[in-house]
């Protein structure tokens, strides 16, 4: 490996000094010996192998510098030189490095959220064999697996090592001095060894305490660990009290086990033979499973498909209606914020490019100010290629500062995603790594090769003699067209992403300005802890509820209370298949409809209107039911619907109900979505997860510690979190279109100021060099308002062209982005209107500048330069 | 230094060096020397100020390979030896030798 010897010595210059040191000296002493032996005496012969030798420290170089190869010598003379020559120039260097240092910067940085969230895997051994398996039935959106399909499916397949599956509750921890509110993980069996993790401390559960009449045991997280239990060792077999029962720590996960998420801190385990968790048509379990080594994603579908349909056989019902669905788990996870990912990657990859171009500009205009330089170093005889590379060297090394810089803006990405998409998934693995250090190297050779070679390549184009005879200094300059297309290359650029910033920032604007159906402000939102064990009396359950709706809304400043199982404008996929009591044709479409559980006070909450019937008259012999205009018009000949029976067969968590009223239609699934056909099922009842709404007359924060105390002596064994106004929980909801709004309206804003800056600096190089042109043509009688228009022009045609082909660019840009946009359509004419008059706008002042200080050049002194 | 010796000719040392190693052992700066020395009958002289840069450049070519080792008088040295890449190259450096002799031979015999 010669390369990497001469790398070493010119990198370790010391050791390879020591080296020939020693090799020379063994030289002189042999000889001295040879001497001596010969018959000279000691010193006589030390004297006469040393002159024979000759200068020790001169043969040591002329030996070293064989050692160190020529070429990469010349880089390195290279590099020095250029550093030299850059500090020359610091206002250039500086525009170029901080230039980079935007582009390379925001490049790495969300390159840094791609690799972290789209290249790499699960943070698990082998993540990439993780899959998430669903049952899927036809009547239903019911998502999750019963516990003995679960065990069925584990037992029967064959292309999987294993399937366990998990659900969460929030649970009050009371073993402290205030309880405290737990995110709980219920697990099946087999759960730590699917995802393939081992306890950090202690030991994963038993077979017995994974079944029914167990032992008690918890798993507790590393952060509970050390805020609980100050991350003692002595922690197993201590105990955690939830309701009744108090729990053995059986062991402490690693601090980077988070799953399903980062806030759990305590895993149980969920026996799958519960005698209530017997009944095939009950489903809690969100299913994982892991591959056995080289088994595909679609084996393991058909295999879990035929499993299914025997199961189909042995249990027609509930059974014959379901099948599983299965993905990668990476995939469920992160599928969702894939294209903005990359959308944004392509932004700042354009921005990148925008730079790139600035710079090839800058130094085209530079390297005709250095041509005297240039020819020089020809006419002592430099060959083109050396003096190209010493021009794509000084490139080189502004670009390895600007990603540098760029480094440490990448650094600080995580800290700007996670401010603006706390929802984005597994934002909590974006940190720098040297996969991100040798990215931005990457950059930074790209940048150089994409900004350095044109202008190296056409600054040596020139033979000698032809440099030479232009160094006439009275000439008028040629024209400059590749320097204009970069800058109109860098306009069209701009007016992409502009483009597509428009059109997000536009959505963004009409998702604000949509009525939603419901009124969201002035809403406090909260949860208050509960177990799944306690909606096993659902009357108790029902006063409890009551009560604490009652006693919120008794508080000063509170107008309603209300209680709901989900959010309203938070989107949410909860759809069932109906059977209405009025017959229908087979012809016409199933009925199908959005499914919300809510307390009666929940509608005078939100400031739903009651368009017919009255609210939830409880007491009747089945469960009341509010359907909304929609559902009421489209199933059931709109007021008419009043009276009708509707029923959801197959789901044993929904009983069927009497429509008593008609609401208004509610953008309840999600702002961005139409109303659908929905159907409230009335009702209180407390289970983990419900999510109690209190309308406030002002500013619902201010109300927090209020509700937080009455709820305390309310509730004194419960805790009380996430007290939230339900309009951040909307902005919340839509986080990964923020992100991808702001991101992209910060890059186009800096792609248009740097093609501004591109096109201010051409222009001005370009006045520069027509000065005495310009002057002549003053003194010869032209007006000046001439000479600004003619500059102007100049500006503003290059603009123009670019534009142009910019808005071709950004229609190919708008179709990528048709999934993201609300309320306008990609092909949007004002959005393009707009972007058109901003660009020309600030290009036109870009232009001005130069264009008036041309014709502010004073003909006699100008002349009189020459 | 009241003699003259032989310089040797530039191109050649290279040639000497590598025919030296031909013989399989691995040996050190000063033993080249004077092996040359010795087999030449004390014709040929080898400068030091030529050796080591022309050992350290065949090194880098990949010719000859070098590695620090202990001499009989337990002194440590660098001993060279040659490489297959070397071998090859000594066949072409003999030839090439071989037809430049030819040549000045022809010149002096009938020019």
């Amino acid at each position: 490996m010669a390369w990497y010897r001469q790398l070493r010595n010119i990198f370790r210059p010391s050791r390879l000094q020591n080296d020939l040191q020693k090799e020379l000296a063994f030289h002189v002493t042999e000889r001295a010996d040879d001497l001596r032996e010969a018959g000279m005496s000691e010193p006589e012969a030390d004297r006469a192998a040393h002159l024979q030798f000759g200068n020790l420290t001169a043969q040591i170089e002329r030996t070293r510098d064989m050692d160190i190869p020529e070429r990469l010598e010349a880089s390195l003379r290279n590099l020095r030189l250029a550093v030299r020559s850059l500090a020359k120039a610091p206002a250039f260097s500086l525009t170029v490095i901080l230039t980079l240092a935007l582009g390379i910067g925001a490049n790495s940085a969300v390159f840094s959220a791609i690799d972290a969230v789209l290249l790499r895997p699960l943070p698990f051994p082998n993540g990439d064999a993780l899959l998430l398996i669903q049952q899927a039935q036809l009547k239903s959106s019911e998502r999750n697996v019963a516990p003995v399909r679960l065990e069925d499916w584990n037992r029967l397949n064959t292309t999987l090592l294993g399937i366990s599956g998990y659900y969460s509750a929030d649970t009050s921890e009371l073993s402290g001095e205030m309880p405290e509110k737990l995110k709980c993980q219920y697990v099946a069996p087999r759960f730590l060894q699917v995802l393939g993790v081992a306890p950090a401390l202690g030991r994963d559960f038993t077979a017995q305490e994974e079944h029914n009449g167990g032992p008690n045991a918890i798993l507790i997280s590393d952060r509970l660990w050390r805020r609980r239990f100050d991350g003692t060792p002595d922690v197993l077999g201590k105990t955690l009290r939830f309701g009744q029962t108090s729990y053995p720590v059986i062991g402490v996960m690693p601090p980077s086990f988070r799953f399903p998420d980062g806030d759990s801190d305590v895993w149980f385990p969920s026996a799958p033979d519960y005698p209530f968790a017997l009944r095939r048509e009950l489903t809690w379990f969100t299913a994982i499973g892991r591959l056995k080594p080289g088994v595909t994603l679609a084996q393991a579908r058909d295999n879990l498909m035929t499993v299914q349909s025997n199961l189909a056989r042995q249990f027609p019902k509930p059974d014959a209606e379901i099948s599983p669905r299965v993905e990668l788990l990476k995939e469920s996870k992160v599928g969702g914020v894939r294209r903005s990912l990359w959308v944004l990657f392509g932004s700042v990859s354009l921005l990148l490019l925008i730079a790139c171009t600035n710079i090839a500009a800058l130094l085209m205009s530079r390297s005709t100010g250095r041509q005297q330089e240039i020819a020089v170093r020809f006419s002592l005889g430099a060959s083109r290629a050396s003096v190209a590379a010493q021009q794509l060297a000084e490139v080189f090394v502004l670009a390895l500062a600007g990603a540098g810089l760029g480094l440490l803006a990448a650094m600080g990405a995580s800290v700007v995603f996670r401010s603006l998409a706390r929802e984005l998934p597994r934002i909590e693995e974006i940190r720098l790594n040297w996969r991100i250090v040798i990215y931005c190297l990457v950059c930074a050779l790209a940048t150089t090769l994409l900004s350095g070679l044109i202008p190296a390549i056409r600054s040596t184009r020139r033979s000698l003699s032809q440099s030479l005879a232009q160094a006439g200094r009275s000439q008028v300059s040629g024209r400059h067209p590749l320097q204009l297309a970069l800058v109109a290359a860098q306009v069209a650029f701009a007016v992409t992403l502009l483009g597509g910033a428009g059109l997000l920032l536009r959505s963004f604007q009409e998702l604000g300005r949509v009525n939603p159906g419901f009124d969201p402000q002035h809403v406090l939102t909260l949860h208050i802890s509960t177990s799944w064990a306690e909606t096993g009396d659902p009357k108790a359950g029902k006063q409890r509820m009551d009560r604490i709706l009652e006693g919120l809304a008794s508080l000063p400043g509170v107008e309603s209370t209300a209680s709901s199982a989900f959010l309203p404008g938070v989107p949410n996929e909860y759809q069932l298949d109906i059977q209405t009591d009025r017959g229908r044709a087979e012809s016409e479409p199933k009925v199908h409809a959005y499914a919300r559980f809510a307390s009666p006070s929940y509608f005078a909450t939100m400031h739903m209107p009651l368009l017919a019937g009255e609210i939830c008259r409880e007491g009747s012999a089945q469960a009341p039911l509010i359907v909304n205009r929609m559902f009421a018009n489209l199933y059931l000949n709109g007021t008419d619907a009043i009276g009708h029976t509707l029923t959801v067969q197959g789901n044993a968590y929904v009983p069927s109900g009497q429509i008593q009223g008609i609401v208004g239609d509610a953008r309840e699934a999600g702002l961005d979505r139409d109303p659908q056909p929905t159907v409230y099922w009335c009702g209180t009842s407390f289970q983990p997860g419900t999510n109690f709404l209190v309308r406030t007359h002002g500013d619902p924060a201010a109300l927090t510690e209020a509700v937080r105390r009455k709820l305390h002596e309310l509730e004194p064994m419960r805790s009380v979190y996430d007290i939230t106004p339900l309009t951040d929980h909307i902005s919340d909801a839509y986080a990964e279109n923020r992100l991808r709004t702001i991101l992209l309206a910060c890059f186009a804003v800096t792609a248009v100021s740097l093609a501004c800056v591109g096109l201010y600096g051409t222009l001005s190089y370009l006045v520069n060099l027509r000065r005495r042109e310009v002057a002549l043509r003053l003194a010869l009688g032209a007006l000046r308002g001439q000479v600004v228009r003619q500059f102007l022009g100049v500006g503003l045609r290059t603009a123009a062209a670019g534009s142009a082909a910019g808005l071709v660019l950004a229609a190919v840009f708008a179709r990528l982005l048709s999934g993201m946009l609300f309320g306008v359509s990609a092909t949007d004419g004002a959005t393009a209107a707009g972007v058109l008059a901003i660009v020309l706008t600030v290009s036109g002042a870009a232009s001005l500048i130069p264009a008036v200080r041309a014709a502010r050049v004073e003909p006699m002194q100008a002349l009189r330069e020459e | 230094m009241g003699e003259k010796k032989n310089d040797i000719l530039q191109g050649t040392l290279v040639l000497l060096i590598l025919r030296t190693l031909a013989s399989g052992k691995r040996m050190h700066g000063y033993a080249i020397t004077a092996r040359i020395h010795e087999v030449s009958e004390e014709l040929l002289r080898v400068e030091e100020g030529s050796l080591y840069p022309a050992l350290h450049r065949m090194e880098q070519e990949g010719w000859i390979k070098a590695e620090w080792g202990k001499t009989e008088k337990k002194r440590e040295a660098r001993f060279y030896s040659l490489t297959a890449l070397g071998r090859k190259r000594l066949q072409q450096e003999e030839e090439s030798w071989r037809r430049l002799t030819e040549g000045v031979a022809r010149v002096i015999r009938y020019a």
